[in-house]
Order: C-alpha cells, then structure tokens, then sequence
C-alpha cells in the first residue's frame, strides 16, 4: 500500500470514528489517537463476525448495517438470538457489566462497517477520555429502554404508531435541521423501513403516502424530511 | 389404552365466573406481588395443562406425532415452550418456531427455551432460521399445532412479526390447540379486528375469559377447556370476583357453553 493510499484509508477511519456514538464529543486530535487503537472493517453480507472460537478479547460496534447473532443447536440448525442494528456493541463487554453471548456467533445481514477494540484498549480510552466512559452509558441505557419500547409496539401498535416512533428515533439519531424540517440523514429502502417496524413493503408505502398527503413529512431519494414533528409525536403516542 | 376428552370433567361455563383482560392483569399482578407465585411457577402449570390437552384432543396418544409449537415473544409463548417440553417427555416429535428471535422474548421465556435447547428440542425462529416454503410445510405436515403466540393481554389487531406467524399458522388448515385465546381474538370481545387463529380446542387459564364465551368467540376457540394455575384463593376476593370452586373435580376440566 503506498503511502498516500495508507493516509487516505487513515483519514476514512477518522470519518467513521466521528460517527460513532461512543466517540462524541471528542477533538480531531483525540480521534486521530483513537484511530490508532481500532480496526475498522468493511463486512459483506453473510461474513461471520464472531464466533465462538475467537478468542474473548474483542469489542466490536456496528457502524454501518445490521448483524444476526445466532447459535447451533444440537441438532445443528442454527436459532436466532438476535438482530442487532447500527451502533450496537457485541462481544465481550465485562468491562461494563455486560457478558458476552454464550456460543454465539454473529454474521453480518447487510454489507456493513465494524469497529473493533480490545476491552484494554477500550479501559485505557475511558481513562483518558472520561466522555467515552459518559457515552457508553448512555448508549446501554438508551438500548435498554429501546428494546423495551419496541417489544411492546411491534406487538401492539398500529402500523402508523410504530412508523411515528420509529422516524421520531432516526429524526434523533440521523436528523439535521433544514429549510423545510429535519432531514434523516439515513438512506433508508422502504423495505428497510418496513422490515424495522415489522410491515409489509406496500402497507409502509401506503402509510408513508397518508402521512405525505397530511404534510407530516416528504420523501425523496430515499430520504425522509420531517415536517411537522409535534404531530408526528402525537402519533407515535396513539393520540 | 387411549382415552378420550370424556375422562375430563365437564364443568357448566355458567357456574364459572369469567375475567376480563384487565381483572386477569390484577390477578397475575397480585399473585406475583402479593402472593410470591413466580411467572415460571404460573408457567409450568399453564404448560403442564397444554400438553395434557394436546394429549386429549389427538385421541390420547403423543406417540410419534408431530406437533409445531408456534412461540410469541410474552409469557403467552412461555407456556408453550413448557408445553414442548412435556409434550416432547411424551413421545410427542415436537417442533418450536418462535416469531422473534430468542433474546427478545421475555426473560422466563428465554429460561424455558434455554431448557429446551439443552434437551435437544428442535427451535428455530421463523423468517430468520426457516425459510417461508419450509414452514409452511413444516405445519402442513404436522398433526397439531399449538398456538402459544398472543395472550390476553391483546387488544386491537395482532402486529409484525406474531402477524407473520399466525397468517401461517391459519394457511397450513390444520388442527389447532390455543393458549389462553386463540391469536388474534380479542379476550373480551371475541371479535378479531385482523388476523386470527381459528381452534380446535383453546386452553385458558384460572378462569376464562368472557370474549371465550361469546357466539364468535366460542366459534373461533372450538372446545373450551379451563386449566388451574394454583392460584391463591384471596387473589380473587381482593378483586371483588366470586371464583367459587371450578377445579373441585379436577385440575383441568371441560367447559360447557351449553347451547
């Protein structure tokens, strides 16, 4: 690899590191050191991410796509454990109170980007970028709130409900502020929108449609404006 | 020698008070509150009950018969997965298909499929582990299917992934025994505003549910069996509800709906 290419990889991995939530907050100079102690690593779908095999000493955050974890079973089919989005960390985080899957393996859905970082190295950032520390709190309270709230939506709510509350999440995650509303910064298929709330591709485009025509929101080349976002709560809300 | 559902004692649904949806809500919060009862002690007994229901509605015999349990993600699909444990003890070749995967189902939930996956009890989560084809072929060949995916605590049209299972558990046209209510029925109403499984036989617990005696509802839960979860007796008198004694004859026993 020469030199110029090597800068340009460098200077990628410090663009993707900004993006992850864990390391908000933190200067162009930090990221450059962090950049140092994680690998970044452009997966494509159906690669196998982790197994049981590997040894426990890797901490791995999805930054781009989705991951399914699973195990054998003894009859050796395999069970989903779960299905793991943009953000999540996997593997061994004994660090924070939280063990790794038993015999679980994981393989990536989509073609995605993953970071990956020792537990060591991860204790040694804490220690010296205390908001590292901050963030991963925040990232595993917002996680257990959110796998609450989505079990009781998908089973329970409307398509409407759950499709409110699931703009209003990315508006959060993805939204910058424009002229005409919040733009999600998230290039999202309406499969892949309806897979996330549980739909059908043509009951999302539909409702996607009403929520258009009641000046809710525009779509356009895959990517969804927020127009009236208080409505848009009231709505995830059932109001 | 086989038995049939006659050696099941018929009770008069007349003479058993129902419970809405919200008074069983209280009655689980109070038991598990008030009382120490656990959510597996309640499920063990729920499942218990399943599996001797399957037994009675195949004629009495499990051996080599192929039953598909169909799994939501509450404590609905806890009781199932106990039911696939028992049912699997007897000779039944049992089959789970959960409608999400493992680790969103409720935590006693995730202790009863650990258990199965330990005894070698074939899981697998519908949409991820099996494709739609061998589903679908899966339960057109299975001789009973038990539908543990929605409870009562269901109101409004089933939704996402349990809407997914339950459309297949209604297209393979096979015999059906359901937990608490069939899928998809309102417990209070027995209307189903979207998809809903229709049984042969349903299971509900403690004391049933008024939606079960409805004329839609009767016709959508076919025979009405009422199980016993051991429940405190004060349970039902701090709610204000004359239980009486259903379970005098037996621990799981025939309702009659009359005509």
């Amino acid at each position: 690899m020469t030199t110029s290419a090597s800068a340009r990889t460098f200077t990628e991995k410090i663009g993707l590191l900004s993006e992850v939530a864990l390391f908000a907050g933190l200067s162009d100079a930090d990221l450059q050191a962090i950049g140092h102690a994680t690998t970044m690593t452009h997966c494509a779908r159906g690669q196998q991410i982790l197994s049981p095999d590997d040894p426990p000493d890797r901490i791995h955050i999805i930054k781009k796509g989705r991951v399914r974890a699973y195990r054998m079973t003894p009859d050796g089919k395999q069970l989903t454990l779960d299905i793991f989005e943009k953000g999540t960390i996997l593997g061994d985080m004994s660090l924070l109170g939280q063990s790794r899957l038993p015999e679980a393996y994981a393989e990536a859905i989509d073609d995605g980007v993953i970071c990956t970082i020792t537990p060591d190295q991860l204790r040694r950032l804490i220690e010296r970028y205390p908001i590292v520390g901050v963030n991963i709190i925040r990232h595993l309270a917002a996680r257990l709130q959110g796998a609450e709230r989505e079990l009781e939506a998908m089973a329970y709510q409307r398509v409407d409900q759950r499709l409110a509350r699931r703009l209003i999440d990315l508006a959060e995650r993805f939204g910058i502020s424009t002229a005409r509303g919040t733009l999600i910064q998230a290039r999202l298929t309406q499969q892949e929108l309806a897979e996330m709330i549980g739909t059908t591709r043509e009951t999302l485009a539909h409702t996607l449609s009403d929520f258009r025509r009641a000046g809710l929101l525009d779509v356009a080349r895959h990517q969804v404006t927020i127009r009236n976002a208080e409505r848009l709560a009231q709505m995830a809300d059932g109001e | 020698m086989p038995t049939t559902e006659s050696s099941v004692p018929i009770v008069s649904a007349s003479e058993v008070p129902t419970v809405s949806a919200a008074q069983m809500a209280d009655v689980d919060r109070l038991a598990i509150e008030d009382f120490g009862i656990t959510l597996l002690q309640m499920m063990e007994q729920a499942g218990s009950h399943l599996a001797e229901v399957v037994h009675l509605e195949l004629g009495g015999d499990l051996t080599d018969h192929v039953v598909i349990v169909a799994v939501g993600p509450g404590n609905n699909g806890g009781g199932g997965l106990v039911a696939a444990r028992h049912l699997a003890n007897r000779g039944a070749r049992v089959r789970v298909v959960l409608s999400r995967p493992a680790l969103r189902m409720t935590k006693a939930g995730q202790h009863q499929l650990a258990t199965l996956i330990a005894m070698g009890t074939s899981c697998c989560v519908a949409t991820f582990d099996l494709a739609d084809d061998e589903l679908r072929d899966a339960l057109a060949g299975a001789d009973m299917i038990v539908d543990a995916i929605l409870g009562y605590r269901l109101h409004g049209a089933p939704r996402g992934e349990e809407e997914r299972l339950i459309g297949f558990v209604v297209g393979a046209r096979r015999p059906v025994v359901s937990l608490d209510v069939p899928s998809g029925m309102d417990p209070d109403t027995g209307e189903a505003s979207g998809s809903a499984v229709q049984a042969r036989a349903t299971l509900t617990l403690a004391l049933p549910k008024p939606g079960l005696l409805t004329v839609e509802g009767a016709g959508r839960s076919g025979r009405l069996y009422l199980g016993d979860l051991g429940l405190p007796a004060p349970i039902y008198t701090a709610l204000g509800v004359d239980a009486g004694l259903p379970f005098a004859s037996g621990r799981l026993v025939l309702l009659d709906r009359g005509a």
